[in-house]
């Protein structure tokens, strides 16, 4: 039929082909059915299925079940189909027990509805999630469960495959690197917080930090540090030249040595100046430092930096008026002892003038002795002066005042090539003050200036008001506050820096021998300071010096004005007791009332001197020193006779006036006598003391 | 098979492909004899593929394999298929084309 025609249509090598296909089929279908075959595949609707025709899985059996994880199959409900040892092993029970129990058995009953939902949701993916597992022992166990879909046909049942991995272990290093993690965040934390206060405390102290790596031989620092040394923009590291440089050329080579010998004594503690880059200032600072060894070699020199030039100014100051504390009363103990020579060589002179015939020389030789006396006791009074131990006569004045009377003063003082400038505060304020010890001080101020300009210059008086913070009143020892500043500037040749650190010391003169005493600014300083204020001196060389005298402000203006009095002796009568410790002083007294017309009783001390009147006996006057040794001073003796004898009249002396009797309430109204005295002095001082009392 | 892929193969070079089910004896059989058999007769003129049917068994479709193992020459034409463990040597070099060792002048049988 057709088939045959076509047959005989097909040429050899088509035979041929079919033939091998035949053959081909016929082999396949004698393999398998020998059995030469592990498995057939299906073609279906739903893609090839390999159907194994022996027990093809077994190497999959055996891997499931030497592998470290559990393994179930699960049907759709949680049944569990088949299990391997690992997982029986897991939950503690047989393997047998396990087959058709549902898997939630061994889930916490919250975490059920989790499992279902990972069973059913994303069909035909893998998808995992973690659980806690309880085995039958009532271990808990974490877990991480994966599961996938088995494709099977349409038909059949939908199975589960779940591969169960023990966390137990991962769990316990995550927990151990989690408290790794703990241990390590706090040491951090403490470190930092180490730091911190660190950088707190340096803040505070005003320090900078820096550190100096031996090796690269470069400087890190702080931003302390830059300011420190002036630096406006952070500049990168630099070495040790570079550190060196910001030194002054003098202590350059102090540092280097200082930092090459750190190397080996493992420290570094030096005080030297630097140029401040911004202002450039010198300033000093204080480097301290310790040595780090690696293998014992020095490789780290780490420390901190302060700038002290504040400090060591204060420091200075401090000093100086130790200094002058010091010198204050040991000049103020020899002036003492001196008044009272001068007091026994004046009086003494005063009788001999009295009791010997006189020719033109020995009128000459007293005048000269007289003069003698008086220099000396000028002298001593600006001792005094500079010892604030002079008696001041304080009231409440306004410079301003007295300008015109410092004008005329300084116009004769300082001669015809130095021109006088007067400038006047904006605000006249009132200060309590001496005015004639303020005038003194002014025409020492004069003088000082004249000499400082030999060739002539400008001489510039100024008044002027400030207010001082408590900070600068404490650097220059007194009270906050408004202060009076009279201020004298020349034109002059100027002083050295250690030439104003001393000037104010007595007898410290840079003048030709017999130029000048060196007293002068002795007074200035001693004055300003009796008065509650303080002198203050700017000076560069070749440009002028300039001598600020600060007189604390005073509220209110005293009307009282002392009078001056007539200079010639007055004649007395009545009975005087002089109290004096000095018995050479004590007879001269004697010796000058006596002559004066006063009948005279003594006593060497206070007590002795009470006995004596509480006896009884007539006393118009009691003329009494007012340091004296023993239980009773002048002052003692005084409030006694108020107490009991107020009617007798007191009149007191001294070499010594201290500003403490001057401001006691009982020495008001008391007149003093400065010793050394002359008759004339005696005599008016005693006319005015019985007259007011009578 | 393509008339590209074809072309991309120099004369004379074989191309095998072994479909084979998972790690079973019989499979590792296969895959032993088909190594013996190309280092002995087909020595650097071979492209062998092994295709495991479990991983990828959609690959049988396009050479109608129904049973594992079998060896595919799928070049040099015509495509043959080899059924079996490939113990049977001189079946399995029938199917290559390829005379046996002992009467010489392999590939013109």
């Amino acid at each position: 039929m057709n088939r045959h025609f076509e047959l005989a249509d097909i040429d050899h090598s088509q035979l041929t082909e079919l033939q091998d296909r035949l053959r081909e089929a016929e082999e396949t279908l004698e393999a398998i059915r020998n059995g030469e075959v592990d498995a057939v595949v299906v073609g279906g609707p739903s893609g090839q299925q390999v159907y194994t025709l022996e027990n093809a899985d077994r190497p999959y059996r055996v891997l499931i079940e030497q592998m470290q994880e559990g393994a179930v199959t699960l049907s759709d409900e949680g049944f569990i189909l088949y299990c391997n040892q690992r997982f029986a092993a897991l939950v503690g029970a047989d393997r047998e027990a396990l087959i058709g129990e549902s898997i939630e058995l061994f889930l916490s009953s919250t975490e059920v509805f989790a499992f279902r939902h990972l069973m059913a949701s994303g069909r035909g993916t893998g998808r995992s999630a973690e659980f806690i597992l309880r085995s039958s022992t009532g271990l808990w166990v974490p877990v991480n469960v994966s599961i996938a879909d088995l494709k099977v046909d349409a038909q059949m049942p939908n199975v589960l495959c779940g591969v169960v991995t023990d966390l137990t272990h991962s769990r316990e290093r995550s927990h151990e690197l989690a408290a790794a993690n703990m241990r390590l965040a706090s040491e951090i934390e403490e470190r930092r917080r180490v730091e911190d206060s660190l950088q707190l405390a340096l803040d505070a102290a005003d320090m900078g930090h820096w550190d100096l790596d031996l090796v690269s031989n470069t400087v890190t620092r702080s931003t302390r540090y830059d300011t420190i040394f002036g630096y406006a923009n952070t500049v990168r590291a630099w070495g040790l030249p570079m550190l060196l440089s910001q030194f002054v050329p003098e202590d350059r080579d102090a540092v280097r040595e200082a930092f090459s010998l750190a190397e080996s004594s493992g420290a570094v503690e030096i005080e030297k100046r630097i140029h401040r880059l911004s202002d450039n200032s010198i300033r000093w600072v204080q480097i301290m430092g310790r040595t780090f060894y690696l293998n014992g070699k020095a490789v780290r020199i780490s420390g901190v930096v302060s700038d002290v030039t504040d400090r060591r100014h204060i420091e200075e100051q401090l000093r100086q008026a130790q200094k002058m504390e010091a010198i204050g009363q040991l000049t103020g103990g020899i002036a003492h002892d001196f008044n009272n020579l001068l007091m026994v060589i004046g009086g003494s002179l005063d009788m001999l003038d009295q009791r010997i015939e006189k020719d033109d020389k020995i009128v000459r030789y007293l005048a000269a002795a007289r003069l003698g006396v008086a220099r000396g006791a000028k002298l001593n009074q600006q001792l005094l002066a500079f010892s604030r131990r002079q008696d001041l006569r304080t009231e409440a004045i306004c410079v301003e005042d007295l300008i015109d009377t410092f004008e005329n003063l300084l116009d004769r003082a300082v001669g015809e090539t130095v021109k006088v400038k007067i400038e006047k505060a904006p605000e006249p304020w009132y200060c309590r003050t001496d005015p004639h010890q303020l005038e003194t001080a002014i025409l020492n101020l004069a003088i000082n200036a004249r000499d400082a300009m030999p060739q002539g210059g400008t001489l510039t008086l100024k008044t002027d008001t400030g207010r001082l913070d408590t900070k600068a009143a404490t650097a220059n020892g007194v009270g906050a506050g408004d202060y009076v500043i009279v201020s004298l500037a020349d034109t002059g040749v100027g002083m050295t820096a250690d030439v104003v650190g001393r000037v104010f010391e007595p007898f410290f003169t840079t003048k030709e021998v017999g130029k000048g005493t060196g007293l002068g600014l002795s007074q200035v300083y001693g004055f300003a300071r009796q008065c509650g204020g303080f002198v203050s001196i700017e000076s560069r060389l070749g440009i002028g010096t300039t001598v600020f005298i600060h007189l604390p402000r005073a509220i209110r203006a005293d009307a009282a004005k002392t009078v001056a009095a007539p200079a010639v002796e007055v004649k007395g009568k009545g009975i005087v007791l002089v109290v004096e410790d000095d018995g050479d002083v004590r007879a001269v007294a004697s010796s000058l009332l006596e002559n004066l017309g006063y009948s005279v009783l003594e006593a060497g001390n206070g007590s002795d001197a009470l006995k004596l009147i509480d006896s009884g006996k007539r006393v118009d006057l009691v003329f009494t020193d007012v340091i004296m040794p023993g239980a009773m001073n002048g002052m003692d003796l005084v409030r006694e006779i108020k107490a009991k004898h107020a009617k007798i009249p007191v009149l007191l002396t001294s070499g010594y006036t201290a500003q403490r009797i001057a401001v006691d309430e009982l020495a008001h109204d008391l007149q003093l006598l400065r010793k050394p005295y002359t008759q004339v002095d005696l005599s008016l001082a005693v006319q005015t003391v019985m007259n007011k009392s009578t | 098979m393509t008339e590209d892929e074809a072309d991309a193969m120099p004369a004379g070079q074989y191309k095998l492909r072994l479909f084979i089910t998972g790690s079973t004896p019989r499979s590792a059989r296969a895959i032993e004899n088909m190594r013996r058999i190309c280092a002995e007769n087909l020595e650097g003129r071979y492209d062998l593929e092994v295709v495991d049917v479990y991983q990828d068994p959609e690959a049988t479709k396009e050479l109608q394999i129904i049973a594992t193992p079998t060896l595919v020459k799928i070049l040099p034409e015509p495509l043959r298929r080899i059924i079996g463990d490939l113990s049977d040597r001189e079946r399995v070099l029938a199917g290559l084309d390829l005379a046996p060792l002992d009467k010489g002048d392999p590939g013109h049988p």
